[in-house]
């Protein structure tokens, strides 16, 4: 560091580790929520520290420097200046009151990092929590938060001393002798070189920092600007000072992070973590703080409504409670005795909670006689939790992400999982332990993302042939004998009938390279890495999952991880996403009408045919509880379907697109204004929420909507009033398992966290950190069962296997196909029965389920690919979930979400950009055979070059950035036999400039 | 002082009233009104209010004059040390400014064509300018956090070494301005300029340097980097323009009526 004057030994700092930092902007959130900052006002912004033009992602939070010689303070022209830097701590402040706001300290300072607010006319910059800090707190608000650990706040001194001592260098960013005390830590040296088809992310000295155009595009944020944010942006401190404290747990994401509620009279002002927790010591995601966007938000449903106008306009009629409901009864009663109880179908987004999705509607359904009831698994994990289920004998891997367990692995491979970005809190811990112990990381993704620019390579796979790198892991294992054969003799059945079926059909390396554009050489590292390593964990997520070989896929990956012996150990696992949550609630057996008729699918996508032309059977009415005219694949049909529904009731927080198409529009109540658990997570934390406002407006829980629907119906002896308590439904109803008996609401209240680890079969049963270790035996178990299968081993094939795959014309043995939309010929998998034909029942889902056989077919002339590719359909689409900030549809509506992550974006390689005229920031058509969208382009060489990456999540009626959904652009037909999972990762499109 | 308690009221003088821009288009959108109005009406008016040397107009330019000497007045408290709340000042400033140009149209009676119409045009330039920079200008300002590349570019040794020299000038310079001050801390403002002129050009222009050699300002917009500075050159040319309008009246009469009558009242009152 080059600077003139030697800071003072009490100069306070933040020091920003870009090694860790993954973007998440949780510190912007932090701050804002802190500081009651508005749409446009900054103190501290995430910008990208690499040009777009390198495969690489290095994130830094731009903060003030509380520079030795701050450029600002010298430019302010007001005399006494409006800008003061104190002598001990270094810390450069504005003073409000004195600022007339010309904006020369904005214009001088050669960092941007002073900000301005356009509304109240002044500057506004990080004091690096100078009023929070005297109040009591520790640190500053975006350290507290920060998922990563990237952000740590101190004497600067001691941590310069503390990043010396491991091993770390600071950045010279001095660049103009002003003497900045921010500390930005270097990205460590890569430890392995790669061949030309992997790729190590950039660890070089970044050049400018900077970000993708359509973030700061001014219609963009001017969309965003433009509406005055809800309370409490612009609040006084001292209005926003608490004066209560709840413990509870964010209800959106997976990583399902425990918070705390902030309230001032019985009024929510802040959402933070929660730092009493021992496991996530308050880390969270912007998401777990922006919802207190979404409880003051002023677009939210406040009361019934009926539809006036045609179906899509989006005209309704306030109407009471009483009303809605009885109209509703009676329409129902109508539909059940024309057609059936099963022609009522029911999508329940996880939006309306777990315990309404897992407990709630299931009941409802039973109760009312239909089979046709499920949720997004089968967009998302269906294929996932059928593999387990197959495999293990149920859902999660079993492991913690704790210091022993996960924490001891040597290796972390990430295949189509970006946890940074899904779960950034889990990944934050991962990627401390990777640090701190020099674990290896090794990232497939056709994109660099947040999670694989941590990684010590990148293999940028071709998206749908991850079945094929994990099938030519295995054979070089086997091949070479490194796996593990104690294991596999003593814990695995049908090991030898799959090792000789790998050998048979000769998935090597080499053949691998081909399907997936990986070296062979780049295969035999990594596996020979996972043979080697003591303790490598494989986490796979949606990249895996959503594809129509999405079930062999995980079972091949949970294969390769078993025959290394990384299952059953501390340290060693395969992890795909949720553990799910074994909640056990039935219906009596008495009260349940037998059910007459399959479930036409499980995907709720093939109940179009249904719904438009009552085949196999007719469904005509339609319950959801989230947004299926954004999320469903093959938009087009899905909305030609609902109008021809003759009834359909939207339960949801905000009006979207399926609103519009809904007779009735029932507003519901969200997370603490109704209590609830949060979402099923990697780790089998059950995390519980109290109940601790009033919804706004005459909005309700989906439960009371649901006790209160079935009281029409006669069900209120079974879904009892008293329910209505989520606490006495939880206790009475939700527990009754080996897995959560002991998981009482006593227990849950016991921890200042709010969480119990599952399964705990007794309220004193103490939590276990990894389950199926050897030597112990499953709960409820003969001696010596170690795994939840039937066998007590890890099922690869059997007789019984093989039987159940035969079904559907397919073998237990998973045999390699990937998508029918691909820029090279691959074998494809083809469905025999359509949507209107009632297939066979499937044998991997209860209640008894249609399904299409399958049939995989091998490349040859009239591969669709070939065709589409002659219709100039030759870019790989590639759809998933957008960065931290968004979750599906909800996020959109929290003005700083918007503000994040404006507008729909088409991440595009900068060769082909360049190939197709398309500048960064530019607005594209991207077209498919199924439909046609635009989104704004983002030029970034982190992507395979043939490809495209479009998120998902906006939708045409959002209130600041309204897009057209890319599943205009997906195919509801393209899905896995065994799971009904929909191919959502690979489909050829073209693109240009709109 | 930052963390000092306040007394109740010294709090309430000093607390920010700040002026939102509604209040601010209000006011812009009530001086226009006031000038259209003035010339849709002007023909009507007794024939007094139409001659730019008649008391009622005279006094109009006095009064204009008068109120736009506040500005100036916000210029010396704000750099000078002795505005309690440079933030009122700025809302006189905004205040006073805008009615001083509606009496100064007044004033002019009309008469587009001559000279000192050059002095209005600088006014309607000045407010529009004003207008700008407080409601679009501020969100450009709003924009610029994170957006500019030079803070964490590559360093580059030929800056630094220019830099460094730059600093150990402005050092020596400074034990002689104002030894008491900290480099690192210090500009110049009104008072400086006041007790050693030179000094503190010479170490302005040092400033100025490092300054350029941040790149700063050439990182934002034009529009965003110079409005001020036009802002404030209009203003002084404003000025200048006002002290030649008032000379060439008063001791070029006869030059300024161009053979015409010198009927302006106060050299027919107080004889010229």
């Amino acid at each position: 560091m080059d600077t003139i004057n030697q800071g003072p030994s009490e100069r306070l700092a933040l020091l920003i580790d870009l090694e860790r930092c993954t973007g998440c902007k949780s510190c912007e959130a932090a701050c804002k929520t802190e500081h009651r900052l508005g749409p446009g006002e900054y103190r501290n912004k995430v910008v990208w520290a690499s040009a777009l033009e390198e495969a690489g992602l290095a994130f830094l939070t731009l903060t003030c420097q509380h520079c030795e010689r701050p450029a600002c303070l010298r430019a302010c022209p007001v005399n006494p200046k409006a800008i003061a830097k104190d002598p001990l701590t270094g810390i450069v402040r504005v003073d409000e009151s004195r600022c007339t706001g010309c904006g020369e300290c904005v214009i001088a300072c050669p960092y941007s990092a002073m900000g301005y607010d356009a509304k109240g006319h002044h500057a506004v910059k990080c004091d690096l929590c100078t009023e929070r800090r005297a109040e009591g707190d520790a640190t500053t608000a975006c350290a507290s938060v920060c998922p990563t650990q990237a952000i740590r706040f101190g004497k600067r001194d001691e941590l310069l001393a503390d990043a010396r001592a491991s091993g770390r260098l600071p950045r010279d960013q001095d660049h103009f002798l002003l003497g900045p005390a921010t500390i930005y830590l270097e990205r460590t040296t890569p430890r392995n070189t790669a061949t030309p088809t992997a790729i190590t992310p950039a660890r070089a000295h970044p050049g400018e920092s900077r970000r993708p155009s359509f973030i700061d595009g001014l219609a963009a944020q001017t969309a965003v600007q433009a509406q005055t944010p809800s309370f409490p942006y612009g609040e006084s401190r001292a209005d926003t000072a608490p004066d209560r404290v709840v413990p509870g747990g964010c209800n959106i994401c997976f990583n399902c992070c425990t918070v705390k509620f902030h309230f001032k009279n019985n009024k929510l002002i802040k959402i933070t973590g929660n730092e009493d927790d021992p496991l996530l010591k308050g880390r969270v995601c912007p998401k777990s703080q922006l919802t207190l966007q979404m409880y003051h938000s002023e677009h939210r449903l406040l009361y019934p409504q009926k539809r006036v106008g045609a179906r899509g306009e989006g005209k309704f009629e306030r109407i009471s409670w009483d009303q809605a409901l009885d109209e509703i009864a009676d329409k129902l009663k109508i539909i059940r005795d024309q057609y059936g109880a099963e022609a009522l179908a029911m999508f329940i987004g996880t939006r309306t909670g777990i315990l309404d999705y897992r407990a709630t509607t299931k009941m409802f359904a039973q109760l009312f006689g239909t089979p046709n009831k499920d949720g997004t698994d089968p967009f998302c994990a269906s294929g996932k939790n059928v593999a387990f289920e197959l495999t293990l004998g149920s859902i999660g891997s079993g492991n913690s992400y704790t210091e022993n367990d996960l924490g001891s692995a040597e290796l972390y491979v990430y295949i189509g999982d970006n946890q940074a970005e899904t779960r950034p809190v889990y990944f934050g811990m991962i990627n401390d332990w990777r640090i701190k112990n020099g674990a290896k990381m090794v990232a497939v993704d056709p994109r660099l993302t947040a999670t694989a620019s941590k990684a010590d390579r990148w293999l940028p796979i071709r998206p749908g042939t991850d079945m094929a790198l994990g099938l030519a892991l295995a054979q070089h294992i086997i091949a070479n004998n490194l796996h593990d054969a104690q294991y596999c003799a003593d814990w695995v059945l049908g090991f030898e009938q799959w090792r000789d079926f790998i050998l048979h059909k000769q998935y090597t390396p080499e053949w691998a390279e081909q399907a997936t554009g990986i070296a062979a050489a780049d295969i035999k590292r990594l596996a020979e890495e996972i043979a080697a390593a003591d303790g490598c964990v494989i986490f796979a997520s949606r990249g895996v999952n959503q594809h129509t070989n999405s079930t062999q896929t995980n079972r091949v990956l949970m294969f390769v991880s078993a025959i290394t012996g990384n299952w059953g150990r501390r340290g060693g696992a395969f992890f795909n996403m949720s553990a799910g949550t074994p909640i056990a609630a039935k219906v009596p057996e008495h009260r349940a009408p037998k059910i007459n008729k399959q479930r036409v699918r499980r995907s709720p996508a093939g109940w179009t045919e249904a719904m438009l032309h009552g085949m196999p059977y007719p469904i005509r009415a339609l319950i959801t509880c989230n947004n299926p005219l954004a999320q469903w694949p093959g938009q087009a049909k899905a909305r030609e379907a609902f109008a021809a529904l003759d009834l359909m009731v939207h339960i949801e927080l905000f009006a979207n697109e399926t609103s519009a198409f809904a007779d009735y529009l029932l507003p519901a109540a969200s997370g603490i204004e109704k209590g609830e658990i949060g979402r099923s997570n990697d780790d089998r934390r059950i995390v519980w929420i109290d109940k601790m406002i009033d919804p706004p407006g005459e909005a309700k829980s989906d439960t009371w909507i649901w006790i209160e629907l079935g009281k029409r119906f006669g069900f209120d002896d079974v879904l009892k009033d008293k329910y209505k308590d989520p606490a006495v439904f939880w206790d009475e109803v939700c527990i009754d398992s080996d897995g959560l008996r002991g998981c009482t609401q006593k227990r849950l209240h016991s921890v200042p966290y709010r969480w119990v680890r599952q399964p705990v079969a007794t309220e004193d049963a103490p939590e276990i950190e990894t389950l199926f270790l050897e030597g112990t035996t499953v709960p409820n178990g003969a001696p010596g069962r170690r795994f939840p299968t039937k066998s007590g081993k890890l099922e690869f094939w059997t007789d019984e296997l093989e039987a159940k795959f035969n079904v559907l014309g397919l073998s237990a043995l998973p045999e390699f196909y990937s998508e029918r939309e691909q820029l090279v010929d691959l074998p494809y998998m083809e469905l025999l029965e359509t949507d209107a034909e009632a297939g066979v029942i499937s044998p991997f889902c209860s209640p008894a389920t249609g399904s299409a056989r399958g049939r995989i077919v091998a490349p040859g002339p009239d591969h669709p690919g070939i065709k589409l590719r002659a219709q100039g359909f030759d870019t790989e689409l590639v759809t998933g979930r957008p960065p931290a900030a968004h979750f599906h549809s909800w996020t959109h509506y929290f003005w700083q979400s918007q503000e994040m992550w404006p507008d729909l974006y088409c991440q595009i390689h900068p060769d082909k950009a360049a190939k197709l005229g398309i500048n960064d920031g530019d607005r594209v058509q991207v077209e498919s055979a199924h439909g046609r969208i635009e989104a704004m382009a983002w030029v970034h060489a982190g992507i395979r070059p043939t490809a495209v990456f479009i998120p998902i999540g906006w939708g045409e009626r959002q209130p600041y950035n309204p897009w057209r959904p890319v599943n205009f652009l997906t195919d509801s037909t393209q899905r896995d036999p065994v799971s009904d999972q929909t191919n959502l990762k690979v489909l050829l499109c073209r693109v240009s400039r709109a | 002082m930052l963390n000092c308690p306040q007394p109740f009221w010294t709090a309430l003088i000093l607390q920010r009233h700040d002026l939102p821009d509604a209040r601010l288009l209000q006011l812009t959108a009530a001086a226009v009104i006031a000038v259209i109005l003035w010339f849709v009406i002007r023909g009507l008016l007794p024939e007094a209010w139409r001659s730019p040397g008649s008391p009622e107009l005279y006094l109009a330019g006095v009064a204009g004059v008068l109120l736009l000497l506040v500005p100036v007045a916000f210029v010396i408290a704000k750099r000078g040390g002795s505005g309690a709340n440079p933030v009122n000042w700025f809302n006189a400033h905004v205040l006073c400014s805008l009615i001083g140009m509606v009496l100064i149209v007044i004033h002019s009676g009309g008469f587009l064509r001559r000279p000192p119409a050059l002095l209005l045009l600088a006014l309607i330039a000045l407010a529009a300018l004003g207008v700008w920079a407080r409601i679009r200008g501020s969100r450009r300002m709003a924009a610029t956090f994170a957006s500019k590349a030079p803070g964490f570019t590559v360093p580059d040794a030929a800056t630094r070494d220019r830099l460094r020299v730059l600093i150990a000038e402005k050092r020596t310079l400074l034990l002689q301005l104002d030894p008491q001050a900290n480099e690192g801390t210090f500009s110049v403002n009104l008072p400086h300029f006041m007790r050693s002129p030179g000094l503190a050009l010479a170490y302005r222009k040092l400033a100025r340097e490092e300054s350029l050699l941040l790149g700063s300002r050439a990182a934002v917009s034009a529009k965003q980097a110079w409005w001020r500075p036009l802002h404030m050159a209009l203003a002084w040319l404003f000025v200048l323009g006002v002290v030649i309008h008032v000379v060439t009246v008063t001791f070029f009469a006869g030059y300024v009526a161009d053979g015409g009558p010198i009927n302006w009242w106060h050299l027919r009152a107080w004889g010229g």
